[in-house]
């Protein structure tokens, strides 16, 4: 037979996920997430918009040569003309009607360094580099020329030096963006948390106003309702991740297949860095990369986290942060005697949670530090640190383990003390308890 | 044997002591009032005995044995306030009760079945409490107080909030279920209640028990040696007759030559002293020795004793 922590599960379980709104948030969250994320995916692709720059070169300057190589997709393409060209011509004249820049090379551009150009619509950072670095080539090269330096002889000198910074660990990858993969993880946490703890809040203090309390208390023991409270509601946080997971994890895959197809196809990708004619012909550097960035969310999202080990670890300190964090929501429940109260009491406590998500996101900067260690371990804040840190790849497993245990130790702590509140709490009407009540109703042995 | 056994329960608290040296007991088959008045101490005792908290010394005994947690099964309890989770359906709601005493899914289902069609409410199973009456919730939570048959059941003012039909209709109920051998202990403020339905009652005022027994011996207690006289004659006559040794404590007209007169007999006087002086001036119909109510019982106990506190 089912035991009573079991009933009183299965009814927080069901009430909770019987409802509309559960229903609701549950299936449109992950739609909503799953369109976002497609957006952004889509933009970073279409970032790529092609500008077409016109450049006025009556010096004859680059016309034929700037060099562009082979890019299948580059930035920007270059058209030259030799006579100049009025801004207003630019304007107004249809023939000019499909370039989106215009720029000006004086003849003694070598002397004066001035080059002017403008823009129907605000250029991208990165297409403005691109024009920028290929004109600022050639014309380097032609002012190597002109200093009797061979065109060859420059080449040679020019050539980029390719940084590449990495891990002494030879498996680890790069972790840039997997931090922002942190950050959202540590969000889902403190949403989570937040969320359902606040659920308990409002579900003992249902039950305490609607005194059926006094009905349960006398079947029950109060820590059995405490408990098969807390994880009731948490069992419904956790379905609504799993069920968020799945849909989400679905629609990524489905976009994979049908969207993104040709970005992810390694033999595309191949082509693409091959056809980048980078000059060194190593594709760990240099042009292979700069195709990569192009779609670098995309990539990370399907091959830059590390996701099964940040879902089992969101798991697990969503379920450790929940039940801590639960416990003092209980308490707070407990110890007011109604909705308004409550709003009162929570108040420091929300605000503690959110200084802690706060300080979390900060962490992100700089995840091997001394404070981000530190908060990682404290059991209050570890369940939203240790993600982000474990996605910056900054933690070693001990550190995990000794993070689960004292969150495990300050668990029961808590639950402990809770329950000695609950008791006294839920059975007390008509005042809100002070905090120095509820110290002492900790104290108190039966 | 009795069922239920309190024996010298001491609860304090930071500030003062909510209970102090109760004992009672209860009988099979018997309904049992506890009274006092608000602030007294009965809820305590009443979480004490539903073991929600603890004593600070003294016992509870159950069928002869020191009270134990699996017991709450053989408890039902339908506190003074009380509740039930609004967005649940009725059905569900009872079966999860039925479930939290232990009851198994098929017998907790007859159970139900059974009670329902008994207030014939069969047509509540699928609504909301919120769709309720408070009088049609209290139904439901009356159902679940008893619905495990248990041995012994608290009822925490079980009136409150019904109408008269429906007070009537679970009056008989618990009158229904004493026949059947259960023990009852009734905590309430309405003294006719108890009067017409308490076998035994305790009086507790400021966390001390201050009467304890059957519920004519605690009546008689509180006799005065007080009669109604109802004659047919002068009043004006008749009072005059009384002299010392009587104390006309009221009178009533009944109508132009009959009146009714509450005579306390004073020093060791008899009531046929009081008849022969009362036959000299009146022709006596009727003679009544008068009993206190419960509600003078109540308000004689509870203020004497608060009397004799201040002095």
């Amino acid at each position: 037979m089912m035991s009573k922590v079991g009933l009183i599960i299965k009814r927080e379980y069901s009430a909770r996920v019987k409802k509309r709104s559960f229903l609701l948030i549950t299936a449109l969250v992950p739609l909503l997430v799953a369109g976002l994320v497609f957006l952004a995916m889509w933009f970073s692709i279409q970032e790529i918009k092609q500008i077409n720059v016109l450049v006025v070169d009556p010096g004859d300057l680059c016309h034929g040569k700037v060099f562009t190589g082979d890019e299948t997709n580059p930035p920007a393409v270059f058209s030259f003309v030799q006579e100049d060209i009025s801004l207003d011509d630019f304007q107004h004249n249809e023939a000019y009607k499909g370039f989106d820049l215009l720029l000006g090379i004086h003849s003694q551009v070598i002397t004066n360094k001035g080059i002017k150009g403008f823009f129907r619509e605000s250029i991208t950072p990165k297409a403005e580099y691109y024009i920028k670095d290929k004109i600022e080539l050639r014309l380097e090269e032609y002012f190597a020329m002109d200093r009797g330096i061979s065109l060859n002889e420059y080449r040679r000198i020019r050539q980029e030096f390719n940084f590449h910074l990495a891990s002494i660990d030879p498996d680890a990858q790069d972790m840039t963006y997997a931090r922002w993969v942190g950050i959202v993880f540590s969000t889902l946490i403190f949403l989570f948390i937040y969320i359902y703890a606040s659920q308990v809040t409002h579900g003992v203090l249902e039950e305490k106003t609607s005194r059926i309390v006094e009905i349960l208390v006398s079947s029950v023991k109060p820590f059995q309702l405490m408990i098969g409270k807390i994880i009731g509601i948490g069992l419904v946080g956790l379905t609504q991740f799993a069920i968020w997971i799945v849909l989400i994890g679905l629609s990524l895959f489905l976009m994979r297949e049908f969207v993104f197809q040709d970005i992810l196809d390694p033999q595309v990708l191949a082509e693409a860095m091959s056809a980048s004619g980078d000059l060194s012909g190593d594709l760990l550097t240099g042009g292979g990369s700069h195709i990569m960035k192009d779609s670098a969310l995309i990539d990370v999202i399907y091959n830059g986290v590390p996701w099964s080990t940040l879902l089992f670890l969101f798991l697990i300190y969503f379920m450790g942060g929940y039940l801590l964090f639960g416990a003092v929501f209980a308490i707070v429940g407990a110890a007011v005697d109604s909705e308004t109260d409550s709003h009162q009491a929570m108040l420091p406590v929300q605000l503690t949670v959110i200084f802690i998500y706060v300080i979390g996101c900060f962490v992100v900067f700089n995840p091997g530090g001394t404070t981000a260690m530190w908060l990682s371990q404290i059991p209050f804040t570890s369940p939203f640190m240790m993600l982000q840190r474990v996605a910056a790849g900054a933690v070693h497993y001990t550190e995990l383990i000794l993070s689960f245990v004292l969150l495990s130790l300050m668990i029961f702590v808590s639950l402990k003390g809770a329950a000695k509140v609950y008791r006294t709490g839920i059975l007390m009407y008509g005042k809100k308890a002070s905090w120095k009540e509820i110290f002492k109703w900790m104290r108190y042995s039966n | 044997m009795e069922v239920l056994r309190v024996e010298n329960i001491v609860k304090q608290y930071a500030g003062h002591t909510a209970l102090d040296d109760i004992s009672i007991g209860t009988k099979k088959g018997e309904i049992f009032g506890l009274l006092g008045p608000n602030g007294a101490g009965k809820t305590t005792l009443i979480r004490v005995i539903n073991q929600i908290i603890g004593p600070d010394s003294g016992q509870v005994f159950l069928d002869g044995k020191v009270i134990h947690p699996s017991d709450v099964a053989k408890i039902g309890y339908l506190p003074e306030e009380r509740g039930l989770y609004k967005k649940m359906k009725v059905y569900d709601q009872v079966m999860y009760f039925a479930r939290l005493k232990g009851m198994g899914k098929f017998e907790a289902k007859q159970k139900i079945d059974h009670w329902f069609e008994k207030f014939e409410i069969t047509s509540w199973y699928n609504r909301k409490v919120e769709e309720l009456s408070k009088g049609m919730a209290q139904k439901i939570q009356f159902i679940i107080t008893v619905m495990h048959e248990p041995k012994l059941l608290i009822l925490d003012e079980p009136f409150s909030g019904f109408d008269p039909i429906n007070a009537q209709l679970i009056r008989n109920e618990i009158l229904e279920l004493k026949k059947n051998g259960a023990s009852i202990l009734l905590s309430t403020h309405n003294m006719n209640s108890v009067e017409e339905i308490c076998d035994s009652i305790a009086l507790i005022d400021q966390s001390k028990m201050i009467l304890n027994g059957k519920l004519a011996d605690v009546k008689k207690e509180f006799k005065s040696n007080t009669y109604a006289i109802q004659f047919k004659g002068m009043m004006f006559g008749f009072a005059n007759a009384l002299f010392a040794d009587f104390s006309l404590e009221k009178s009533e007209q009944i109508d132009d030559e009959r009146a009714i007169a509450y005579v306390k007999l004073l020093k060791d006087n008899k009531l046929n002293h009081l008849l022969k002086v009362a036959m000299s001036v009146v022709e006596i119909e009727a003679v009544n020795e008068v009993i206190p109510s419960m509600n003078d019982v109540f308000i004689q106990a509870v203020q004497g004793k608060n009397g004799g506190d201040d002095e």
